[in-house]
């Protein structure tokens, strides 16, 4: 063996190494097991990353369906939880209506709504609204608000306050 | 005239006729001794490249690791700033004192691969320098302050006083070597153990309590000083087999 294949192995050994301890310095693992679930979730992210850099990324559909699922069985936070999994680069507009359409439900209230639940939908629903392009209309029949501009004028509507608000009949109103 | 070349071949022919130890090498024969000087440059090359980089990294990533003290998971802790300055003044004190020369670790005259692993040996030295005083220093409270002036101190001397190796490892093994014992022996007996409730250590030991709580001595595992020990004894060795250049 000479000494310059020696030194190129020294440089890929140290490199790697060098990279383990970065790792686990920035994922802090507090046991073995957690070591390869975090080790698990970084190799997901970086393929993901990878496909977005590709241009061949996409939504999981299975996930996507599981969310579905739970939106429609009024489940918010467990279809957000899915939605979320389905497009972690937060890049496909439908998915991203979805997760702003599971907060508004979630947030919606006869008599009071969730300020900081309409807030956060209200952010992901301008997300939505710029990844569609203003273009996008629902096919879903669940839901009455088929566009995110319809979505985030609901939002900003529930978040302002005004007479209206006092007004008794609105406990008669109903969710979108 | 010809004379003299039959006798100069004859000289040769002694020579030449001298008897030789040989090996067989992929089955070629070779002389003995150069193999001997081959198998010796693979050795050292093993160790320059493979093993002292290696060293320096797993003390890197020992002296930041501690064990908690109630369920004994894994904590890591970054170095705080004034380490990043204690090691520069450390890697100083290296070069003042000869034990590295940087133009025979890092000079245009080498291929560029052992320039590349040269310099990644010279950073995990500092970054093993780093976290030896991240695993030395008491992470909290009044400790932190009074260690790292002691440091201070000690590496602001050290760096106008005239060293050789032999000498500057031997400093550094008992710098290193007292501040463990303060650290790992001193403060963890004054420490409150971890386990024990705040009403139970009040109740029990009120000193150890009252002094966990006026110093914010952290209260890890056992564990965590074994490991450090032998931090201290890797990043040690390492700087013993560490030349002052890789020139051959």
């Amino acid at each position: 063996m000479k000494p310059k294949h020696i030194q190129i192995l020294g440089i890929v050994i140290s490199t790697m190494f060098a990279l383990f301890i970065a790792f686990l310095y920035a994922t802090e693992p507090r046991s073995l097991g957690e070591l390869t679930t975090k080790a698990g979730t970084a190799v997901g992210d970086a393929l993901t990353k990878g496909q977005v850099i590709t241009g061949t990324y996409e939504v999981d559909p299975a996930k996507f369906a599981q969310g579905l699922a739970l939106f429609r069985s009024g489940d918010y936070p467990g279809a957000r939880s899915a939605f979320q999994a389905a497009d972690p680069e937060t890049r496909d507009g439908r998915t991203q209506f979805y997760i702003a359409y599971s907060l508004y439900r979630q947030g919606w209230g006869r008599f009071a709504s969730d300020n900081k639940l309409f807030e956060q939908g209200l952010e992901v629903a301008t997300r939505a609204d710029k990844l569609l392009g203003g273009t996008y209309i629902s096919d879903d029949a669940d839901l009455k608000l088929k566009t995110p501009a319809a979505l985030r004028n609901e939002l900003e509507e529930g978040l302002r306050v005004t007479a209206d608000d006092f007004n008794p009949m609105r406990a008669l109103e109903e969710r979108k | 005239m010809e004379q003299t070349e039959e006798q100069e071949i004859e000289k040769l022919e002694v020579i030449d006729a001298e008897p030789v130890s040989t090996t067989r090498v992929d089955g070629a024969i070779v002389p003995f001794e150069e193999e001997k000087l081959h198998s010796e440059d693979v050795q050292r090359a093993i160790r320059l490249y493979i093993l002292l980089p290696f060293a320096f990294l797993l003390v890197t990533l020992f002296g930041g690791l501690r064990f908690n003290g109630t369920d004994g998971s894994v904590m890591y802790l970054s170095p705080a700033l004034i380490y990043l300055i204690f090691g520069a003044t450390l890697m100083a004190l290296f070069f003042v004192a000869g034990l590295i020369r940087l133009d025979g670790w890092v000079s245009e005259r080498f291929p560029i691969t052992k320039n590349v692993i040269n310099g990644i040996t010279l950073l995990a030295m500092y970054a093993a320098c780093v976290q030896m005083f991240n695993s030395v220093i008491p992470e909290s409270g009044v400790f932190f302050w009074l260690v790292c002036f002691c440091f201070f101190w000690t590496l602001w001397n050290n760096l106008f006083a005239n060293f050789d190796n032999k000498k500057l490892l031997r400093s550094l093994a008992a710098m290193f070597g007292f501040a463990f014992f303060v650290k790992y022996l001193l403060l963890t007996y004054l420490a409150a153990p971890a386990e024990q409730s705040l009403v139970s250590s009040i109740l029990n030991n009120p000193g150890q309590a009252a002094i966990t709580w006026l110093f914010s001595l952290p209260q890890f595992s056992p564990a965590t000083g074994y490991l450090q020990f032998f931090t201290i004894i890797i990043f040690i060795v390492a700087l013993y087999f560490f030349p002052n250049t890789t020139e051959e």
